[in-house]
Order: structure tokens, then sequence, then C-alpha cells
């Protein structure tokens, strides 16, 4: 091999140092990560979330990217990527915080529509722990179960972060809740009449007033609370859970209305056993309950065979029973009353004693936002 | 060469730049049209991330004739491949597209027949139920559940018959997830009759 000469020898280290200096500059990465948080905020919807914002950085994208174009179509030695750096750079902290702020108000908005899911989830659950032991509440279930899918669905749809659909969703949600709130509104209608509650408040206190007048046992059902309470010298001595008929929250007019009576009984007869355990036999029908019958059947509202009916009992048989028309108790609770009472002791039921704390306060602020 | 020869060439080359610098008016019309017809048929709900790539496409196509409209020498050169390649992929996506639209509507139909099988073994089973005192009222209160959700599940046949497949596919998975509830809740009441 032949040694260079020192002339050589220069000018190869010259077109050594020249090719060094005049390397082609890589294209910045800056590049790359705004291509990849372009996609991002597309992703995120960055046109629903900040439509003039993400407008602006695309023009400004567009720009570099025609600024890069121009560049790249210079000779390798030319390139000079510095300007071009910066303005990526920029659009990266720009992409990243409009990105940030995407989320942001993703995160806000699934908040706010998870906040009024579970608001709307506790109406219905309150609804159906206060309806639970209606019998005549099938219009009120269908349309809660209803709001229980509708809810369902709002859980889908937020997980896939749709926002918009979720809000027709909510609402319908909402008009299936009013529904059941109106269902309830129609069953309980008679226990909002103040002159009702009246006349069960009068009846209650006369019958706890005899029982501390003459010292005697008396029993109070509350036909809306489901509870049957004993009370001994005007003071109570228990407060047991009942079951009623299917229509039990009705006053009870004829024979098979499956209704539960309302009104001042006494106990005339007491099974010690039965086939639902024990069983105390009430008064009726009493005066009251033969002139309404009488009213009644003189205005068509009975079926004209319909019979008066009777043999209406405080039995045991469990409280999740569906009676006749009948109280049904727990067996163990059963023991207890039957112990507790005599042949005349009094029993009085009434539909509901206060609007306070029960699901009649519920209805009439329904009623009220109607 | 004499004067009005001179003329003449002069009038032919700026005539010539200026036929060759006009706009792609048509090609842009059609193009649009095209990914018009590719959303009309659903390419935005069943392809999202295609249409996605077609409007950006489209998008950066219409930059450089904006780019090039700035310019005294405009070249739509570049954006007549553009505009031609998005075509393409419009064209494309739309053949593609009853593929995905099936795909959904299938899937959407097997998850409304899993709703109606659960819907169907509530039912089924609430006939088996023992029917005493005990358990008459929890049956009634089911039997309420499952006309709720019996109402709700005609509403994914709607969805289907307005081949809205993704909101059918959602409203029956909420029906199958309630129903299947409904099914738990009757196999509970009837244990309970065995204690």
């Amino acid at each position: 091999m032949k040694i260079p000469t020192k002339k050589g020898k220069v000018l190869l280290l010259g077109l050594t140092l020249f090719s060094f200096a005049c390397k082609t500059p890589p294209v910045p990465s800056e590049v790359d990560r705004t291509e990849v948080l372009e996609q991002a905020l597309w992703r995120a919807g960055a046109s629903l979330y900040a439509q003039e914002e993400y407008a602006l950085f695309r023009t400004r994208l567009t720009s570099a990217k025609r600024k890069l174009g121009q560049e790249k179509a210079k000779f390798g030695w030319f390139r000079n990527y510095e300007s071009i750096r910066s303005e990526y750079r920029d659009l990266v902290d720009q992409g990243a915080a409009l990105l940030a702020e995407i989320e942001n108000q993703k995160a806000s908005a699934s908040k706010s529509v998870a906040g009024e899911a579970l608001s709307l989830k506790t109406r219905v659950d309150r609804l159906k722990s206060m309806t639970g032991y209606f019998n005549e509440n099938s219009a009120v279930r269908k349309n809660l179960i209803q709001a229980d899918i509708k809810l369902a669905e709002v859980d889908i749809l937020l997980r896939k972060e749709q926002f918009e659909t979720v809000q027709t969703t909510l609402a319908n949600c909402r008009l299936f809740i009013e529904k059941a709130e109106e269902a309830t509104a129609a069953v309980l209608s008679r226990y909002l009449e103040e002159d009702q509650l009246d006349k069960w408040k009068k009846w209650t206190d006369e019958t706890i007033g005899e029982s501390r007048k003459k010292g005697i046992v008396v029993v109070i059902v509350n036909k809306l609370e489901r509870k049957l309470t004993v009370y001994r010298k005007g003071e109570a001595l228990a407060s047991y859970d009942i079951g009623l008929g299917r229509y039990g929250l009705s006053d009870k007019l004829y024979a098979g209305d499956d209704a539960t009576p309302e009104g001042k009984y006494q106990i005339i007869r007491k099974y010690p056993t039965s086939i639902y355990s024990k069983a105390l036999l009430i008064n009726y029908p009493n005066e009251e309950d033969k002139k309404a019958f009488a009213a009644a059947k003189k205005s068509g509202l009975v079926p004209g065979q319909a019979d008066i009916g009777g043999a209406i009992e405080i039995h045991g048989g469990g409280k999740d029973s569906l009676t006749k028309g009948c109280v049904g108790l727990e067996d163990r609770d059963m023991d207890e009353v039957y112990r507790l009472t005599e042949t005349g002791t009094p029993v009085t039921i009434v539909g509901a004693l206060s609007v306070e704390d029960s699901i009649l306060a519920e209805i009439k602020k329904f009623r009220k936002d109607e | 060469m004499k004067g009005w020869t001179k003329t003449l060439v002069l009038v032919l080359a700026v005539g010539l730049v200026l036929t060759g610098c006009k706009q792609p008016t048509q090609l842009i019309n059609d193009v649009q049209a095209a990914i018009d017809e590719v959303k009309k048929a659903g390419a935005d709900k069943y392809a999202v991330e295609e249409f996605k790539k077609l409007e950006d496409a489209m998008k950066a196509a219409n930059d450089e004739i904006a780019t090039q409209d700035k310019k005294f020498f405009k070249k739509f050169g570049t954006a007549k491949d553009m505009l031609a390649q998005v075509k393409t992929e419009a064209e494309a996506l739309k053949a593609a597209l009853p593929g995905k639209i099936e795909a959904a509507k299938t899937a959407a139909i097997r998850v409304q027949t899993e709703a109606k099988t659960a819907i169907d073994e509530a039912k089924a089973i609430l006939e088996k139920a023992p029917k005493g005192k005990g358990t008459q009222k929890d049956i009634d209160a089911l039997k309420a559940d499952l006309a709720g959700a019996e109402t709700a599940f005609a509403e994914i046949q709607t969805a289907l018959d307005a081949q809205d497949y993704i909101a059918a596919a959602d409203k029956a998975k909420a029906v199958k997830e309630m129903a299947t509830a409904v099914v738990d809740q009757v196999k509970a009441a009837i244990e309970k009759t065995k204690k």
C-alpha cells in the first residue's frame, strides 16, 4: 500500500473534518412526540371538549409540518432544524396542556354524571325500600326496575365517555322515577287527606286514652308503618312488624277485596292453635263498616253479589305473608301478643298517624314539585 | 421574432401557467362527497378510527390547497395526489363498512338473545316457585320487576330496527344485568320458603 504524501494527508484530514462538520442533522424528536400527542388529543375527543384550542393546535401543527417538509427538501448539509425544533417544542407543550385540560374536563363531566346517577340511584332505592312492603306496588316496581335499567345503561355509557348520550339516558331514568312516584301517590292519595289522618289520630288517642283510664291492654295497628303496638295503661309495651293483604293499604269494604279494615274493634275470640300458629279474631264488620258497605253497595262501588266478609284476624305465619286482609305476624311475636291480650281487648286499625318520617312526606314533596 | 409573435407566446405561457394553477374544485367536491357518503353509511359509528384517519387526510389535503392558494405560482399536484389517496381510502372504507356494521349487529343480537334468555329463565323459575301465603308477595313483586325488564327489552328491538346497533347492545347489556338480578332474587325467594 502506498503511503500518502504530506499533501495527501492534509487533504484527507480536511475531507474528514468537512464531512463531520457537514453531517445531516437528525429530525427533532419533538416531531414524533407531537404526532403522538395529536393522536392522543383526538382519542380524548379534543374536537368536542376544546374545539377552538384544538383547531389552533392543528393549524400550528400544519404550519410546522410544512416548514419541516421544506427543511427536509434541502440538501442534507444545509438542513437546520433549530427553529423547527423550537416550534415543535411549543406544540408539545401546548398539546400536553390541552390534553391535561381535556382529561380534567372529562373527569369533571364524569364526576358530575356519576354524581347525578348516584343521586337518582338513591332516589330509586329509597322508593324501593319505602314501597317494598306495599302489596299494591306493581306499577311502582315496574317503573323502578326500568329506572334501574337506565342507570345500568348510564354506567355503560360513562365507561365509554359518551357524555352527550348519557344525558338523554339520565333524563329517561328521571322519567321512570317520576312515574313510580306518581304510582305511589295514586296508592296513597287517601293517606294525604287531612280529615282522614285526623280521624285515625282521634281513634288512636281514644284507644290509648281508654288504656290509660281503665288500666287495660290495647292494640294499635298502623298499616303504613306496618307496625302493631301493644299498650298497657296508656304506655307502649312492645311493637312488632306486620304483614297485610294484597291491597292492605285500602280500607276493607267487602269479602274478597284483600283489603285490611280500618276502625275500632275488639278481640272477640282467641285461637290457641290455628293454621297460622295462634290467632285473635276481631269483630269486623262493626257498625261503621256495615254502614259503609251499605252505602258503597247502594252507589255501585261494590259488586252486586258481594258480601261484607269477616273472619279478620291477627295471626302468625310470618310478616312477609300475603294475607286476605288479616294482620300477619312472625310466630314468636304472635305468641307474645296472644299472651298479652284477652277477649275484649280493643284493637284499633289505622292507615297512618303522621306524614312526617314516612313515605307520605316524600309523596307530599313530589306533589309540591309537580 | 416579430413583436406580435412574442406577445402571443407570452399570453399562451401565462395562460398555460394560470390554467395549471386552478384549484381542483371538482376533485375536492368528489372526495368530500365520498367522505359524506361513508359517514352517512355509519362510518363515524362503526369504523371510528378509520373514519378519523380519513377526515385527517382530507384536512391535510385542504391545508395543502390553502397553502398553495396563497402562493403566486400555485402547484396543486401534491394536493391532487393527496385527494386521490383520500378518495381511494374512502372507497375502501365504504366497501369494508357493511362487514363492520354486520359485526356490530351480530354482537347486539347476541346480547339481546342473552337478555331474552335471562328473562325467560326468570319467568320459568317464577312459574315453578311455590305459591303460598309466604311467597305470593315476593312472586308478585318479582313479576312486576320482570314486566319492567320486558318493557325495557322492547327498546332493544326498537334500536335494532333503527339500525342503531351500538345503542341496542348497550341497552341489551343493561336489561340482561337486571333480568339476571331478578333470576337471583327468585332463587333467593324460593330458598326462603325451604327454611
